[in-house]
């Protein structure tokens, strides 16, 4: 048993860590403001190969795996960032990178993964429909074989990061739900050209008006009889969900890392307040009501990371690691809950003030207990697949 | 080229520095080591002058042990190679020594061009670029926020109160820059990885033919003779406006005789 970091996840922190350093907090909250996407930052990952971490060399990527994106996600949002990190790290490295490199032909390999690797192209992933999100397998955004071609026709909602994309991975129904035999079978991801899609009129997308997580926006996606070709398929016709929870899994990780973040920095700005705001003429956190909540996050945090990191680490060795994302995406986004939580009560009044990041990283803990995947549904996962209750549904 | 760039490891200026009590030096171990901030536009000069004109950049740090963390930094910026001399028998050399030493590594090493920052943010004597190139016998082109390659001639830019003088010399020569010249690089992944497989020299003085007698604490021509600390800063003078601020303020500036 070894608990040390290997060196490449190390250099993520330092070299990640040093970039951050000359962004703060207020940088953060100004792009959150501004419902803008942080340039810069993007950029100083792109030049740097940070984006690229998990793309094998051959592709011009760092040759590393979920681990080091993982440790990525993390320092980025501990940083600062906090929510904002998981789109930076999940829709293109994540989404994208991983995912092709998994499951991608040799063309789509070669084609893509040195664009994704420097960040040139960016991507984003469509699974949800206004009828389907839990439920995932109850999608019914269709594609039909016609000729070398399918035919795609459908809905989908709260796709993040469409605007940027050059391509989607949209998971469609080969087969219908009610025909697919299991109820897995019949799905079918396709890389569908958004700029391509939107120019022929066959895909538009409207962004949704959202509570937080404003650097990128949200969408609802309108497909309509959008031709894709055969050769666009990811992995096997029918058989998508290899291929889905391929996608969703390291989601999950990616996710967890950024709660994991976002718990980071909400006990830093308590820790630091609690040691400088006085009342009755002492520090607040000379009182346990104060000091105890902050100290049961640090050892909820450190639970996280632990389990965030094997998670990593069985995907890498492609061990199944469904249980380990599961229950790293579980703690974490309460821990960051807690922690932004805790964060807020140590503020006083003052959390309710813009002064302080306080909101911010509440909305951001917030939404990591609902996207990418429910906390019922993670339970429902450990109850029935893990320790063998009956399903409720 | 052959451009040696001369990085310090100093203490970070985020934390309480200290000195110690045995022999007035600093202590190196209380702070976290951090490449000396100037010293790191130095290595981006370098490297840009080296992919300009290609050769080699090799880093040329004196220093503990512990220096190794900030040589793999400039590493991890892209420099090819590192020599690091350390020897227990220079603690406590100043300036003058420190200038003899290092210039008796780089009569070793063998160069076309030094490259070095303006001033550490430790001792921050500045006087390091003068005394090297005074030492090694070659031209000194101080102060550059800009360098100018061209075969064997140089021409920097050297920052003054009034502008800017240009300067010219033949290589061999010694520069060192301002913070203006350009922006640091931050590694990049593969620089960072790249950089545990860098080679890096340790040299002893012996190895570098220096005289121990000229180095250290008993050779230094100056000497800390007693220290304490900053004292705390005194609270302020609040004026309070009313109405009769602005006349506050002047006898106040007055009673201190700034107007
Ligand atoms: C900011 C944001 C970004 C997103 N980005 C993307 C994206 O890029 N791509 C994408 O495809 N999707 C995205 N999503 C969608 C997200 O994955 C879904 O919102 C999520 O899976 C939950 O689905 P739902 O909203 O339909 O909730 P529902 O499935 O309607 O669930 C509603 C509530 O009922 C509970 N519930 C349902 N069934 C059960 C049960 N059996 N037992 C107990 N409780 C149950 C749920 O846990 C939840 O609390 C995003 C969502 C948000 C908010
Ligand atoms: C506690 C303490 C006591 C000291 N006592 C004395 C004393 O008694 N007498 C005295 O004269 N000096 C003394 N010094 C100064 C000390 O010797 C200097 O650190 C040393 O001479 C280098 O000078 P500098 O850092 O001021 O160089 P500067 O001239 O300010 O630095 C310019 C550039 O030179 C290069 N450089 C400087 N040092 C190194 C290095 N070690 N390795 C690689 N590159 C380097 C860097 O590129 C740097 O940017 C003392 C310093 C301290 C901290």
């Amino acid at each position: 048993m070894d608990f040390t970091l290997p060196e490449s996840a190390l250099a993520v922190q330092r070299g990640i860590g040093g970039i951050c350093s000359r962004y703060d907090l207020g940088y953060w909250q100004r792009c959150e403001d501004d419902k803008r996407w942080p340039e810069e930052v993007w950029d100083e990952l792109a030049k740097g190969g940070w984006l690229g971490l998990a793309v094998p060399e051959e592709h011009g990527g760092g040759g590393e795996g979920l681990l080091e994106l993982a440790v990525a996600t993390e320092t980025l949002s501990a940083s600062g960032a906090a929510g904002g990190s998981a789109f930076t790290y999940v829709l293109t490295p994540g989404f994208g990178a991983l995912t092709i490199d998994r499951h991608g032909s040799a063309r789509q390999r070669a084609e893509l993964l040195p664009r994704l690797a420097t960040g040139e192209v960016e991507t984003c992933f469509a699974l949800t429909e206004p009828d389907a999100g839990s439920n995932s397998l109850a999608i019914t955004t269709s594609a039909r074989r016609d000729g070398g071609d399918f035919v795609v026709n459908g809905q989908k909602i709260w796709i993040t990061g469409v605007q940027r994309a050059t391509w989607m991975l949209l998971v469609t129904r080969t087969v219908p739900a009610a025909e697919a035999r299991p109820r897995s079978h019949g799905l079918t991801v396709l890389l569908v050209n958004v700029p391509e899609a939107v120019a022929a009129g066959r895909l538009s997308y409207r962004p949704i008006p959202k509570m937080g997580a404003n650097t990128t926006p949200s969408n609802m996606v309108f497909i309509d009889d959008l031709r894709v070709p055969a050769s666009k398929v990811i992995g096997e016709v029918d058989q998508g969900v290899a291929v889905l929870w391929d996608i969703l899994n390291p989601e999950r990780v990616l996710l967890a890392a950024s709660a994991l973040g976002t718990a980071e920095v909400a006990l830093r700005v308590a820790v630091g307040y609690a040691k400088e705001r006085e009342v009755f003429g002492r520090p607040i956190g000379a009182n346990q009501a104060i000091s105890f909540p902050l100290a049961q996050v640090k050892a909820k945090i450190e639970l996280a990371r632990l389990m965030i990191y094997k998670a990593a680490w069985c995907f890498d060795r492609r061990l199944p690691c469904g249980t380990e994302a599961n229950i790293a995406k579980l703690t974490a986004s309460q821990a960051a809950w807690e922690a932004a939580d805790a964060a807020f009560q140590t503020h006083g009044g003052m959390a309710y003030s813009h002064e302080y990041p306080v909101a911010r990283l509440l909305t951001d803990a917030r939404i990591a207990k609902v996207a990418p995947v429910t906390e019922e549904l993670l339970l429902n996962y450990l109850a029935t697949q893990v320790l063998g209750l009956p399903r409720s549904f | 080229m052959n451009i040696v760039v001369c990085v310090k490891q100093v203490p970070d200026t985020a934390t309480e520095r200290k000195l110690r009590s045995d022999d007035n030096t600093l202590d190196r171990d209380a702070a976290d080591g951090v490449v000396n901030e100037l010293d790191e536009y130095a290595v981006e000069e370098a490297l840009k002058l080296k992919e300009a004109h290609g050769g080699e950049v090799t880093v040329l740090t004196m220093g503990p042990g512990k220096a190794t963390e900030t040589i793999r930094k400039a590493l991890a910026m892209g420099a090819d190679k590192a020599v690091h001399l350390s020897d227990d028998a220079l603690h406590g050399s100043d300036a003058l020594s420190t200038s003899y030493a290092m210039a008796q590594a780089l009569n070793k090493v063998g160069f076309d061009l030094v490259v070095l920052g303006s001033e550490s943010t430790d001792a921050r004597t500045g006087v390091l670029a003068a005394m090297l190139a005074e030492r090694l016998g070659v031209a000194q082109l101080t102060l550059a926020n800009k360098v100018d390659v061209d075969g064997t001639s140089i021409t920097i830019q050297r920052i003054t109160d009034y502008g800017y003088d240009r300067v010219e010399a033949t290589l061999p020569a010694v520069v060192s820059v301002v913070e203006k010249i350009n922006e640091p690089r931050y590694p990049s992944f593969k620089g960072i990885m790249a950089a545990k497989k860098k080679p890096v020299e340790t040299l002893a003085i012996g190895d570098a033919s220096i005289d121990p007698s000229q180095v250290g604490l008993a050779a230094a021509w100056s000497e800390v003779v007693d220290f304490a600390a900053a004292p705390p800063r005194a609270a302020g003078t609040i004026v309070k406006d009313e109405g009769d601020g602005g006349a506050k303020a002047a006898e106040f500036l007055a009673s201190k005789k700034f107007i």
